[in-house]
């Protein structure tokens, strides 16, 4: 296999896009968490909310530095790599990646520039209006990528003129099934994701029975409202999806005949991409169910910890103040948090594996009915494919590692060691060389 | 003509293409020129942080030109995205893994609190620039020559290519690290502008000799290259003056715009017609958002004016 480019290189682009993924869909489950924490703080001019926005905003900043750093070498593979795809589709699918990066990218990541210099530097409207700004451009981006995914699994809108495509039917493109559907399943499942890495954070805190300025309180509070709504929302744009499976897309035909289309298809019959593609089904459907419960069990626990006062508050010897118990909480509330800090795998494996799904689906087809996986490649050395594999394989884990250890670190710390957390103590002091070095 | 064929017209593609990568070099040139300087215009650890801190979050804001021009090739002109992987592949793939060691720096350094840690991300941040830029004028060098060799011409493109970043760092850095209570650096940095222009004017002279005498690049045309160049050097010589520190601002952005330029203008890219539909989609979509991307670049340009006295998220 490692003297196949093309194996490769399919191999390294399916690393790099679920790296990529798991990154940007906590990006998009946490903006609007933020985003509503920061309006709540601003409205009501509350410094404790604010406490929130920095602490959960801390957490954003570090994840999103990946999600751009695998953004752009999605962004330079698909170039260098996919060369074939870009010579034939280059005018239909790549358009609305364009798009993309010129309109979302490029406002997305100077408005949390913004964002980031601006804490004490704007007003705080104008502040808030920065991450709005981030919010809406990191979902139009998923919008604008999910228009050119989806093109690959159902190409809509295009004519074929000497062997290129050219866009025909931009609304087609637009409203296409696969797209839209998978916009709402994707964005309701990163929501989930947020909402319940949100969830394992506060759990952390409340079973040593921390409660800064109720940041973990109004948090998991938020998680358990969303884990009931969200699953539902997940498995109908899911089961959506199924509605364009085996219909063949409407432009079949305008670059190879019936026959010849069944004659790739047999021939491109994997063992491998089948064993991909069941499990990553089967992995999506039986997180899914797991979580499915997660909201009501969570809806159940929350009371006892939102009530501070009353009876039941007394009962369970709720303490004002940063604490938010009188001790350490009694051990039945810890044993029903505890299954909370390992909840987040779920989304994720869900996410991944969600993903495999989908991209095995069109195997072998890059372009389903137009263009081969084969007929997509660059054509590289195997050489040089093994240098741009290994290379960027090995930096992506080092970055992916030192990511997630980050994030765990900044999410057990809280909301005083956080990376946005106000009155930082100046670095302490390091010895300085005696002479110049210039 | 019809709107439609006005947004298909290969000129304003081009313009676009040309647009987004002129910016990248000039705002981006600024912040790698001043990573690769950071060894020379620091010495404390104070002094770094602050070097740091000038860079990011500008950053966020400049590469983001250059994901910009990576998209309009793909979407816009893919034929000549094809010539130009085709002929830099190797480069290229140089050129990523730079990007992405110097920006995981720039991301981790002020998230662990050690001097080891600092000084790792530090060197990813130099080591990051350097490769960068070197990588931009292999590029260069490949992109004016046709093909990536290892010629006497691709060498003294590279030294010039990279010493107008350095230039356009020191620059920035002169302008940027005035702190509240010293300015050390940004001396340094300053008085740094002249001998670098020197370099720089020396390097392109250089690199105009070199092809001449060779005769490698068949392919440019003459008129439009000999007329960026004069203005490149122009705007060197005029910084190797005395007054050179004070008007390096500007030269320097001139100086590195007219390598993007020369491609834009006198390489033969072939940019063809867009099909018709292709250019109302994406002009459609590029225009109303043009004012909140021109509103957000300014904006952020002006606010990091001022150095932050206070750590922020990055340094
Ligand atoms: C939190 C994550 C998550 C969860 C719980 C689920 N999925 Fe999913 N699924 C995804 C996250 C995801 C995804 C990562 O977001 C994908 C990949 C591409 C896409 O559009 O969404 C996906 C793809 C995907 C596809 C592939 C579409 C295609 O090939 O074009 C189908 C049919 C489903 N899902 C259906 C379901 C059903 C019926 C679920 C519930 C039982 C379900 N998913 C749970
Ligand atoms: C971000 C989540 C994504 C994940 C996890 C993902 C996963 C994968 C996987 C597993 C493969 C290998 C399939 C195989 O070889 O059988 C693949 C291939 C590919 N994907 Fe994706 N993908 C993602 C998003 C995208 C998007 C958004 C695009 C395009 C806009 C895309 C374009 C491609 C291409 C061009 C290939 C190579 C050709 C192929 O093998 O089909 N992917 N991806
Ligand atoms: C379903 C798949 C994808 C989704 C939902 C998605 C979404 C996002 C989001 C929200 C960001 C902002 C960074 C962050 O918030 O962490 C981002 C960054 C980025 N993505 Fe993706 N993306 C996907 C696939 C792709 C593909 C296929 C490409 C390449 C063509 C790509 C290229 C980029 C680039 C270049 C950036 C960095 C932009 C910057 O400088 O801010 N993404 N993506």
């Amino acid at each position: 296999m490692f003297e196949d480019p093309l194996a490769l290189a399919r191999l390294q682009f399916a690393l790099t896009a679920a790296t990529h993924y798991m990154f940007v869909a906590l990006t998009l489950g946490l903006a609007p968490y933020v985003l509503f924490t920061q309006l709540s703080a601003t409205l009501r001019g509350d410094r404790s909310r604010m406490t929130a926005v920095r602490f959960w905003g801390g957490l954003y900043l570090v994840n999103y530095g990946m999600g751009v750093l695998s953004g752009l070498v999605m962004e330079l593979q698909l170039a260098l790599n996919w060369s074939g795809l870009q010579e034939a589709f280059g005018y239909s699918f790549a358009a609305p990646l364009a798009i993309e990066t010129m309109t979302a990218f490029f406002v997305e990541s100077t408005f949390l520039g913004l964002w980031i210099f601006g804490w004490d530097r704007m007003g705080r409207w104008a502040h808030l209006f920065c991450f709005l700004v981030v919010t809406a451009t990191a979902y139009s981006s998923a919008w604008w990528v999910l228009v050119s995914n989806g093109f690959l699994r159902h190409p809509v809108g295009f004519e074929m003129v000497d062997g290129i495509a050219h866009m025909n039917d931009p609304v087609a493109m637009l409203t296409n099934p696969a797209a839209l559907f998978a916009f709402g399943h994707v964005v309701t499942g990163a929501l989930a994701l947020g909402a319940l890495v949100v969830g394992a954070v506060c759990a952390y805190h409340l079973m040593r029975g921390w409660d800064h300025d109720g940041v973990f309180r109004r948090g998991i509070g938020y998680s358990a409202i969303m884990m009931c709504v969200m699953p539902f929302l997940v498995v109908t744009f899911g089961g959506m999806q199924f509605s364009y499976f085996d219909r063949d897309p409407p432009t079949t035909g305008l670059t190879r005949t019936a026959e010849e289309i069944e004659a790739i298809e047999a021939a491109g019959q994997s063992s491998f991409v089948s064993v991909a593609n069941t499990t990553g089904d089967v992995v999506m459907m039986t997180s899914w169910a797991l979580m499915f419960f997660l909201g009501p069990l969570m809806v159940l626990v929350f009371p006892l910890i939102a009530e501070r006062r009353g009876a039941m508050g007394r009962m369970l010897r709720l303490a004002p103040g940063p604490r938010l118990f009188g001790g350490r909480p009694p051990w039945w509330v810890r044993w029903s948090l505890a299954p909370l800090l390992f909840a987040p795998v779920l989304p994720y494996l869900a996410s991944v594996g969600g993903w495999v799904y989908r991209e095995t689906n069109r195997q072998p087809w890059v372009v389903v009915h137009h263009l081969t996986t084969a007929e997509a490649v660059t054509p590289l050395s195997p050489g040089a494919a093994v240098v741009s594999f290994t290379l960027f394989t090995v930096a992506f884990g080092v970055l992916a590692v030192v990511t997630y250890w980050l994030l765990i670190r900044y999410a057990r710390r809280g909301p005083e060691g956080g990376p946005l957390a106000e009155r930082r103590q100046v670095e302490p002091a390091e010895p300085v060389p005696p002479v110049h070095t210039f | 003509m019809t709107l439609m064929e006005i947004f298909a017209s290969p000129l304003l593609t081009a313009s676009l293409l040309g647009l987004f990568v002129v910016g990248y070099l000039v705002l981006a040139g600024s912040d790698v020129g001043l990573g690769m300087l950071m060894p020379y215009v620091t010495r404390t650890p104070e002094q770094r942080r602050q070097v740091v801190a000038a860079i990011a979050p500008y950053f966020l804001a400049s590469e983001v030109w250059l994901v910009a021009a990576v998209g309009v090739m793909a979407g816009m002109v893919p034929d000549v995205e094809h010539v130009v992987i085709a002929t830099l592949w190797p480069v290229l793939v140089l050129l990523l893994a730079a990007w992405l060691l110097r920006d995981a720096g720039l991301w981790f350094r002020a998230r662990v609190d050690s001097s080891g840690w600092r000084s790792a991300c530090d060197t990813a941040i130099v080591a990051g620039s350097w490769l960068l830029a070197t990588s931009w004028g292999v590029a260069l060098a490949g992109l004016l020559a046709g093909e990536l060799t290892l010629s006497p011409f691709t060498v003294v493109c590279t030294a010039a290519v990279v010493s107008l970043f350095a230039l356009r760092g020191a620059a920035f850095g002169a302008e940027r690290l005035v702190g509240a209570t010293e300015a050390e650096s940004a001396d340094v940095a300053a008085r740094a502008t002249r001998a670098l222009a020197r370099v720089a004017l020396a390097t392109v002279l250089l690199t105009v000799a070199v092809a001449v005498g060779l005769g490698v690049l068949p392919a440019v045309r003459v008129e439009a290259a000999v007329l960026l160049t004069a203005v490149a050097v122009a705007a060197l010589a005029a910084t190797t003056g005395p007054t050179g520190p004070m008007l390096s601002r500007h030269t320097s952005a001139v100086a590195i715009a007219v390598p993007g330029l020369i491609v834009a203008l006198s390489v033969d890219l072939s940019v063809a017609q867009l099909p018709g539909m292709t250019g109302v989609f994406v002009w459609s979509m590029l225009l109303p958002t043009v004012p909140v991307m021109l509103l957000g670049q300014v904006w952020l340009y002006r606010m990091t004016r001022r150095p932050a006295a206070e750590p922020t998220f990055f340094a």
